[in-house]
């Protein structure tokens, strides 16, 4: 990959339900700026529509006010970030039906929680026809 | 988008005509699935839901769905989900609720 390529696209949303479709909206728009095709397309939509659900359900009744999605693309995947800087530790439930459909849409899926409780998703979309222009 | 429901009741076929337009998503599932319960306790039928102009639907739309077909379970009626769109049909798949519902007429785009 080469890093000089890479575009990085970041957006910080309220911990809000009403946000989720503004996230969805860019992480749709952006890919279909750059070639995938309309099925992975709806995959990155949805992932990302999962993932910013994820946060929102665990973190909407805390004090953490923000979380930030970076999109970081380059000429053959979309690597997607979404963290919060938290104050609150939470447990992971690996059960949620959300991340259970996240790990069937993107090729990797992490999430992790740093030693400060800081919470990361990171998901990986790799291009499967390599048509960017 | 927010999301629009239309309901009839069809006293021929004795069930609810429901169409859903626009997304279902964290920020309306709870009030789609309400939309939908109310017509349950006015009339206890199947109902029928067309989903050809429904453009996106989440885990939790898919959870208040499953409630609502919990609910119709309760007096032997059932959920019926027509002209599913193929970006939903495969929400539906992976997580195993095409086997739950009854699905009939998925969208070719």
């Amino acid at each position: 990959m080469n890093d000089e390529k890479n575009d990085i696209i970041e957006l910080t949303l309220p911990i809000n339900a009403a946000y989720v479709s503004a996230a969805r909206l860019t992480a749709s728009s952006v890919s279909n700026r750059l070639g995938f095709d309309i099925d992975e397309i709806e995959d990155i939509k949805a992932a990302v529509s999962e993932a910013c659900t994820y946060v929102v359900k665990y973190y909407s009744s805390k004090k953490e006010k923000n979380f930030c999605i970076k999109l970081n693309i380059s000429e053959k995947q979309i690597d997607i970030s979404l963290s919060v800087d938290a104050a609150t530790k939470l447990s992971q439930d690996e059960d949620d039906m959300g991340l259970c459909m996240i790990k069937a849409l993107v090729d990797n899926f992490e999430l992790d929680f740093n030693e400060n409780d800081h919470l990361k998703i990171s998901m990986l979309k790799k291009h499967n026809t390599s048509s960017f222009n | 988008m927010d999301f629009v429901i239309n309901s009839n009741l069809n006293e021929q076929n004795n069930c609810w005509d429901v169409d859903v337009t626009g997304e279902i998503d964290i920020f309306n599932s709870a009030e789609f699935k309400t939309t939908l319960l109310k017509l349950l306790d006015e009339k206890p039928l199947d109902l029928s839901i067309d989903c050809k102009k429904l453009t996106y639907i989440d885990s939790t739309g898919l959870g208040a769905l499953v409630a609502v077909l919990k609910k119709t379970k309760e007096f032997e009626k059932n959920v019926i989900l027509k002209n599913v769109k193929p970006n939903s049909a495969k929400l539906f798949k992976i997580t195993s609720l095409d086997k739950v519902f009854k699905i009939e007429g998925e969208l070719n785009e």
